[in-house]
């Protein structure tokens, strides 16, 4: 379905000069290399996330698959167009949300936007009854699109941003940070959406996030990019029994305990009474444990596996 | 071929709409833009009767005469401004990336960018000023008239002013490009203004070899003088070739720029 192979892509800054006269007239460039051949498969109905710290390269990858760049070198296959061909059957069949752009018309009813939607996808007026009633009833927010967008919040601009990406039915949707600034509560409902909608209607998910949350949520397959390079492509699950080698234990203690007795067990990352947090590595937890119960009075112990956070740190620590 | 016209005619349409009620919502900026609009042409024909105070021809033009090159030039003006004011808010969709939203639709990205925000408010200026135009052409030709001489020369007239609106939009698009290539917008459709701000007066009034320049090297005469001189029977056959061979050059490169640009796009923001 989607076929990348040896995609590069290099941008050209210009490099500031001391001399201001130099920098208007006798300008000098550097090239960036963002991509640097990087090959991958994806396949239908999978639904893949890309992570990576800022600059690494991975908006610049979607945005070279739904064809909104031209790559420097390399082949790009998506349902076996050439995306930056940029041909009506293959933009009919991709979406890109993307949590910090938006294409809602500011001053009207966000039903105007699908309205403009359902010309430029020539949906049929049957299919955008139903697609509509379908997405605000998962979304809930039926009330809202007769609203202007700006009196909406964000969290509800990204419930209507989310039915305009989606009204023609994509068969590949692009997430680029879906859930940027958006509070908890809603940062939720838009990952049980996007699970319910790849699920519902088999949609290729390719999704880019820093709240690894996301990530955790709504991709199975996991690819890590930094510096332009694939560093890893596999499952979430590998990565997880690879990289997570500490457990999280939280002690609800029964009375305050010294330092002496807290670091008879470990050293603890934090403590202030009645909870004490240790990070204890999986092949020395079950002595520890036992420790803990034999010389520390607590009401309760919960054990835990490491955030997804800090497995992704410990990844990159040792793939520097 | 003839579905795809349909289709972004259709959208062409909608985009309209919405940008009338848009605009609409801003009753207090509809009155101020009017009441400006207004008060410039007035300012600028009251100049052009003090000039006609002191003397009865201007280099070969009479009061009547003037008045016609003024007022098609606001009728060019008014009609660049209705079709392509959305040019105007192309930087804003460039520096915020959202013209991202724009390549990824199944249509062709100037049925939004270059089309995308018809000004209603200038098509309540065109009409008036184009009937003015023809109360003010009446008075140049001997009476009875002929209705052959009014047919032709008007036809030939509305030709030129199709001939300056294809330059007219070459010159956007190359604008739109440029916007991509080095983000700059505002201060090429302020020279662009500038330029064809020229072309309110016949091009005689300017000396050799400005003139020239101003024909031929910067088409501004082509596009502001040449429907004027064409009601007046003052232009030639080769004349119209010339100018159809300058817009459509125009165009052409236009669109070669813009596919250049797109090649150049990085999608800032990101």
């Amino acid at each position: 379905m989607i076929k990348v192979t040896d995609l590069t892509k290099i941008y050209k800054t210009h490099i500031k000069q001391k001399n201001p006269f130099k920098d208007v007239f006798l300008r000098k460039y550097k090239d960036i290399v963002a991509l640097d051949k990087i090959s991958f498969e994806i396949g239908e109905n999978e639904s893949v996330g890309f992570i990576g710290p800022n600059g690494a390269g991975k908006t610049t990858t979607l945005k070279i698959i739904s064809g909104i760049l031209y790559p420097t070198s390399g082949f790009v296959s998506v349902e076996g167009f050439t995306p930056f061909e940029k041909k009506p059957q293959f933009l009919k069949q991709i979406a890109f949300v993307m949590g910090q752009r938006n294409q809602l018309i500011w001053d009207l009813p966000a039903t105007d936007t699908f309205e403009l939607q359902k010309e430029i996808y020539e949906i049929s007026q049957q299919d955008y009854k139903k697609n509509v009633g379908e997405l605000t009833e998962i979304l809930n927010c039926a009330d809202l699109i007769t609203k202007p967008v700006k009196t909406l919040s964000l969290g509800e601009r990204m419930k209507m941003e989310l039915i305009a990406g989606l009204l023609h039915r994509p068969k590949i949707v692009f997430f680029d940070e879906p859930t940027i600034g958006l509070d908890i509560f809603s940062q939720e409902t838009i990952r049980t959406f996007i699970k319910q909608f790849q699920e519902e209607f088999k949609a290729t998910v390719i999704l880019t996030s820093h709240y690894l949350e996301d990530v955790k949520r709504l991709s199975k397959r996991l690819i890590i990019i930094n510096k332009g390079h694939i560093i890893y492509d596999g499952t979430l699950k590998k990565i997880i029994e690879q990289y997570s080698v500490e457990k999280r234990v939280t002690i609800t203690l029964e009375k305050p305990a010294n330092e002496t007795e807290l670091r008879a067990i470990d050293i603890p990352i934090s403590y202030t009474f009645p909870k004490v947090v240790y990070k204890i590595k999986r092949s020395v937890l079950p002595e520890k444990i036992k420790a803990i119960t034999q010389n520390l009075p607590f009401s309760d112990l919960s054990v835990e596996d490491e955030t997804i956070e800090d497995i992704i740190k410990t990844f990159f620590k040792k793939n520097k | 071929m003839l579905k795809r016209i349909q289709k972004n005619l259709r959208l062409f349409f909608l985009y309209s709409r919405f940008t009338l009620k848009t605009t609409l919502q801003a009753r207090a900026g509809i009155v101020l833009f009017l009441a400006g609009k207004l008060f410039r042409f007035l300012f600028l024909l009251m100049f052009i009767f003090l000039l006609f105070g002191k003397t009865k021809v201007i280099q070969g033009y009479s009061l009547n005469q003037a008045l016609i090159f003024y007022l098609t030039f606001n009728v060019i003006d008014s009609l660049t401004q209705i079709l392509f004011r959305e040019v105007y808010r192309f930087r804003p969709l460039v520096m915020s990336g959202s013209f991202d939203m724009v390549l990824l639709k199944p249509m062709h990205p100037f049925t939004k960018i270059l089309f995308g925000g018809i000004d209603y408010i200038d098509i309540l200026f065109v009409i008036p000023y184009f009937c003015l135009v023809i109360v003010f052409f009446l008075k140049t030709i001997p009476f009875p008239y002929s209705f052959f001489t009014i047919f032709s020369s008007v036809s030939i007239y509305l030709l030129f002013i199709l001939n300056s609106l294809v330059l007219a939009c070459a010159f956007h698009i190359t604008v739109l490009a440029l916007g991509i290539i080095t983000t700059e917008v505002d201060h090429t459709i302020m020279i662009y203004r500038d330029l064809i701000g020229l072309g309110r007066f016949p091009m005689e009034i300017y000396k050799e070899p400005i003139r020239s320049f101003f024909t031929f090297a910067i088409p501004v005469g082509v596009m502001m003088s040449f429907p004027t001189k064409a009601l007046f029977g003052l232009l030639t056959g080769p004349f119209i070739w010339y100018a159809w061979g300058i817009s459509l050059s125009g165009l052409v490169f236009s669109l070669i720029l813009w596919n250049y640009a797109l090649h150049k796009y990085q999608s800032w923001g990101g």
